[in-house]
């Protein structure tokens, strides 16, 4: 996806399928102690607070600009660089920490727009019922049957690359599992008797929908967009390494890896380094993300 | 089950008109008049409006969806901008090496995925330590499992090539399998050694998400009545994990390979560019770099349908192994 990847957290919307499935089957996961959730979760969502918190504020401080030539190209890791100079000679720990901010930026807007959208068709299509239901979730499951990541690859391609045209197709296809998610959940609550009472108190279909039956769809919402960050930073930086991204100078992990490719066997760090800031990416939002699942089911 | 079977297959030719469909609207979102990119600057209006009239491109978007649609049907998916063949021939020069590189995938991605279910459901020791070795696996890009092996295997161990399909160069074709018909054992091997590190590659991601699922599957079915009274009767504790539990636990596992599928379709297209190998996801990602729209195309519509119909037939497959799901909404 992608191109990407592989399990539950590491893939797009396939594995969604399966975290939803493994989230309702078992909503009170007992742990030993009593705990709300474990103890490497609680480290991952520190961590990852800690993580957005220095990415957002740090790079105005580093010593040198991303797109600075500043050294000798190819400069092995040192004290001055600590992840080195790449073939432009510019910083790489500068360039890594832009795009680590880009990255993970981009996947929250991907992932923003998908609960956006999902969400609305999920939503008309819950408070509807009949023939609009029938017709919205027919096209949810045609989305969803269709190779996501191969049809980005094609609308980027068409669009030309660019980080935003990637984001514009990431965001065509990654809305239909939102749009289960919150059709599910106001189909369950919209017979519920205090939906009923705000009818007929008079209250307008709008304000009901929005107020008194989006909200139950919130926990489940919050639950799958944690556990699908990940699938997203993932792709996002596969498509930016198959040259899909902003094209240099801009900092994308993606792009740096693949440049980085031709230089592999004499310096290995200018492949490695950005490669490496997606693993730990991807690794803490997949932790924290079964962190924010634990913590929702506890409540 | 034959009701079950035909309303699969309706399902199935709506999904690959919808296949077309989709590709189809992206291919008229290109921003540049295929036409006039065709002819060149300096024709003149007339010229345009002539080829045109010719290529159909003055027609309702419906009759031209049609066109498409036959042109397709008949196997013509227009010429490579980049190689200026026909984007046919060359998806059928490149398939080979992929369909070799997909199947030594998918053996690895079967092997693997048992071992760690088994592993981790059986409560062996260090289980617990091995989900922090799945999740971190499964955290890690395509590309990054790619780098690390060249460097290990290749670059500092000296055992494994590093790109290409045989020692003597580039290939096309069935390489292997070929070699495996005629006997040619050191040729066989030669493959198998240029095939390992790609192929493991594009495994690891899957072979991960499998195994996990496997493993919570497993354990869910060991706890069913049908299970406490195998062992009640004595049979050992291997034995019911593998006749009695592992036979229930397989419906998740068979969803979980219809969804990795579109995920292993895409790992293809990184692994392939980083080790050089000749095939489709190679053939694709140059594509991507040389703006060759026409392949772009061909290459999401075959492996599209690829995709579409194998899971297709794992939804019947899952069906096959637990009939209580035909009658499931």
């Amino acid at each position: 996806m992608t191109a990407l990847a592989s399990p539950p957290e590491q893939q797009p919307a396939g594995s969604l399928q399966l975290l939803r499935r493994r989230y309702r089957s078992r909503p009170h996961r007992n742990r030993p102690g009593g705990e709300a959730i474990g103890k490497a979760e609680r480290a991952a969502l520190v961590f990852a607070a800690v993580l957005v918190i220095l990415l957002v504020a740090v790079p105005p401080f580093l010593p040198y600009s991303p797109a600075d030539m500043i050294d000798v190209p190819l400069t092995p890791p040192s004290w001055a660089h600590p992840f080195g100079t790449d073939d432009l000679g510019r910083d790489l720990l500068s360039r890594v920490v832009y795009g680590m901010r880009t990255s993970l930026a981009s996947s929250i807007l991907v992932v923003a727009s998908g609960i956006v959208v999902g969400g609305l068709i999920g939503l008309v299509a819950g408070m509807a019922g009949g023939w609009v239901d029938a017709v919205l979730m027919r096209l949810t499951d045609l989305f969803l049957a269709l190779p996501g990541p191969l049809l980005v690859l094609a609308i980027v391609a068409a669009l030309g690359a660019s980080l935003t045209h990637t984001l514009i197709g990431v965001a065509v296809v990654w809305w239909p599992w939102y749009a289960r998610v919150v059709r599910g959940q106001v189909r369950a609550t919209v017979g519920m008797a205090y939906v009923e009472t705000a009818r007929l108190v008079g209250l307008g279909r709008v304000r009901v929908a929005l107020h008194h039956v989006l909200p139950s769809a919130f926990g489940p919402l919050i639950v799958t967009a944690s556990l699908d960050l990940g699938n997203v930073i993932l792709l996002l930086a596969s498509l930016s390494f198959l040259g899909l991204g902003t094209p240099d100078p801009a900092a994308e992990l993606g792009e740096m890896t693949a440049r980085g490719l031709t230089y592999l066997l004499t310096n290995w760090w200018v492949a490695v380094m950005p490669a490496a800031a997606v693993l730990l990416l991807t690794f803490i939002a997949n932790f924290a993300g079964d962190g924010v699942r634990d913590l929702m089911e506890r409540r | 089950m034959a009701r079950f079977l035909a309303g699969r297959l309706v399902a199935l030719i709506f999904i690959l008109l919808a296949l077309t469909l989709a590709v189809f609207v992206i291919d008229a979102a290109v921003p540049t008049d295929p036409v006039a990119a065709n002819l060149g600057a300096g024709a003149s209006q007339t010229l345009i409006r002539a080829a045109r009239h010719a290529l159909g491109y003055d027609q309702p978007i419906y009759i031209q969806y049609y066109r498409f649609l036959g042109r397709i049907l008949h196997g013509d998916l227009g010429t490579s901008l980049r190689t200026h063949n026909s984007v046919a021939a060359d998806l059928a020069q490149f398939a080979p090496a992929t369909v070799e590189l997909a199947l030594a995938s998918m053996i690895l991605i079967s092997g693997l995925a048992l071992l760690l279910g088994l592993w981790s459901a059986s409560g062996a020791t260090g289980a617990t330590a091995i989900r922090f070795v799945l999740v971190s696996l499964a955290s890690a890009p395509t590309f990054f499992f790619a780098i690390v092996l060249v460097l290990v295997f290749y670059s500092w161990l000296g055992l494994l090539p590093a790109s290409g399909r045989t020692t003597a160069g580039t290939a096309t074709g069935f390489v292997m399998t070929h070699d495996l018909w005629r006997g040619d054992l050191v040729g066989w091997l030669d493959g198998l050694r240029h095939i390992l590190l790609p192929a493991v590659v594009v495994a690891l991601g899957p072979a991960v998400a499998i195994g996990r699922v496997l493993r919570g599957s497993l354990v869910d079915a060991m706890a069913q009545d049908h299970i406490k009274t195998a062992r009640s009767k004595g049979i050992s504790d291997s034995a019911v994990l593998l006749r009695h539990a592992l036979r229930n636990a397989l419906t998740p596992v068979l969803a979980m390979v219809g969804l990795q599928l579109g995920l292993v379709l895409t790992g293809v297209i990184v692994v392939e560019t980083v080790f050089a190998w000749p095939g489709l996801g190679l053939y694709t990602s140059e594509a991507l770099v040389n703006s060759d729209f026409p392949a772009v195309i061909g290459v999401t519509l075959v492996l599209g349908a690829v995709y579409v119909v194998i899971n297709a037939a794992v939804d019947v497959l899952q069906v096959v192994a637990d009939p209580r799901l035909r009658d499931r909404p």
